[in-house]
């Protein structure tokens, strides 16, 4: 199969389906946007400097449920925590340049960061974070440009059961990296812990506690030190 | 209904957080350990996401078809089918049984 970058391990057909995926949700997205009146050019500008849903939905969901501008921006701005946490997560193997960091934090997402952190090479990470995030942002822009255009067609995207691709795609990405016991407990103690904690703590705050079984990473194999 | 003023404080809020991450490790100071940590990270954060997203809705506990989607999915996934029909697949099935109850 096609690697791109050459050599690494990214495939043509997961950029491909992350693409389609990012470019599918981001129609679904403005829809929400317009649906709750704000103007095309506003969702445009939110899809593009904002740089995600979950930020510009959850002020969306908190203002249509009667709650404050002030209510919605914080919420908004709660849901991202994740990205920061992802962010210093694939930190330490990307440039050691500080702009450079700085520079790719903005497409810092969670398909790019965990497709380039299965790379062994510190330079592969790097180039398949690239790749990715231009494989992911593009489509991303695309998607919510083109929802602004033909939002009356897809008047109904859970019909179509577009809210499942995310996790379909999280799940696929997921997949290949449970091949040891102890990415299989990190993955159900996160799965777990969000579940616990999502009508407990507010807007993205499970997600930094469910960052907490990474921790396993340091129990002792087969008797060796981790 | 979003705004530009909203907008601007999010882009601001948002990237904040994520530059706020890259710039708090500096890599010529951690430890190997750190790093062992750092590398799962993704992995618990993408299963919280997972789960979150098939099983809530608004900060609420949900079940309903997307359920029925993601079994799909992890199914597909254990079987190695490509990425793109376990994305497909799952919206499939769970446009299919939202048409069905």
């Amino acid at each position: 199969m096609r690697q791109i970058p050459t050599g690494t391990s990214l495939t043509l057909g997961e950029a491909w389906t992350i693409a389609f995926t990012y470019f599918t949700v981001a129609i679904t997205v403005s829809l929400v946007h317009s649906t709750a009146g704000t103007p095309p050019w506003i969702i445009v500008a939110a899809t593009l400097l904002v740089n995600s849903a979950t930020a510009t939905l959850a002020y969306a969901a908190v203002t249509a449920a009667g709650g404050s501008a002030t209510a919605g921006v914080v919420a908004g701005c709660l849901t991202a925590t994740r990205f920061g946490v992802l962010a210093a997560a694939l930190a330490p193997r990307l440039w050691p340049e500080r702009w450079k960091r700085a520079v790719a934090a903005f497409a810092a997402f969670d398909p790019n960061i965990a497709l380039a952190n299965r790379e062994q090479k510190d330079t592969d990470v790097r180039r398949v974070y690239v790749a990715m995030s231009l494989w992911l942002v593009l489509p991303w822009w695309l998607g919510a440009s083109l929802g602004v255009v033909i939002g009356d067609w897809v008047s109904n995207p859970k019909a179509l059961g577009m809210d499942a691709m995310f996790p379909a795609l999280f799940i696929a990405i997921i997949r290949p990296q449970l091949t040891t016991t102890n990415a299989r407990l990190i993955a159900i103690l996160g799965a777990g812990i969000a579940l616990a904690l999502v009508e407990v703590l507010q807007g993205g705050l499970p997600f930094l506690v469910a960052a907490l079984p990474a921790l396993l990473a340091l129990r002792n194999r087969n008797g060796e030190r981790a | 209904m979003l705004t530009w003023g909203v907008v601007a404080v999010l882009a601001v809020g948002v990237y904040g957080q994520r530059a706020l991450g890259m710039a708090l490790v500096d890599p010529d100071r951690l430890g190997h350990r750190s790093r062992q940590v750092l590398a799962m990270v993704p992995l618990s954060i993408l299963c919280a996401v997972t789960a979150l997203q098939t099983l809530s809705t608004r900060g609420e506990l949900v079940v309903d078809a997307r359920v029925a989607g993601i079994v799909v999915a992890a199914v597909l996934s254990w079987k190695r089918v490509p990425m793109f029909a376990v994305v497909v697949g799952a919206a499939a099935v769970t446009a299919a049984v939202r048409l069905l109850s």
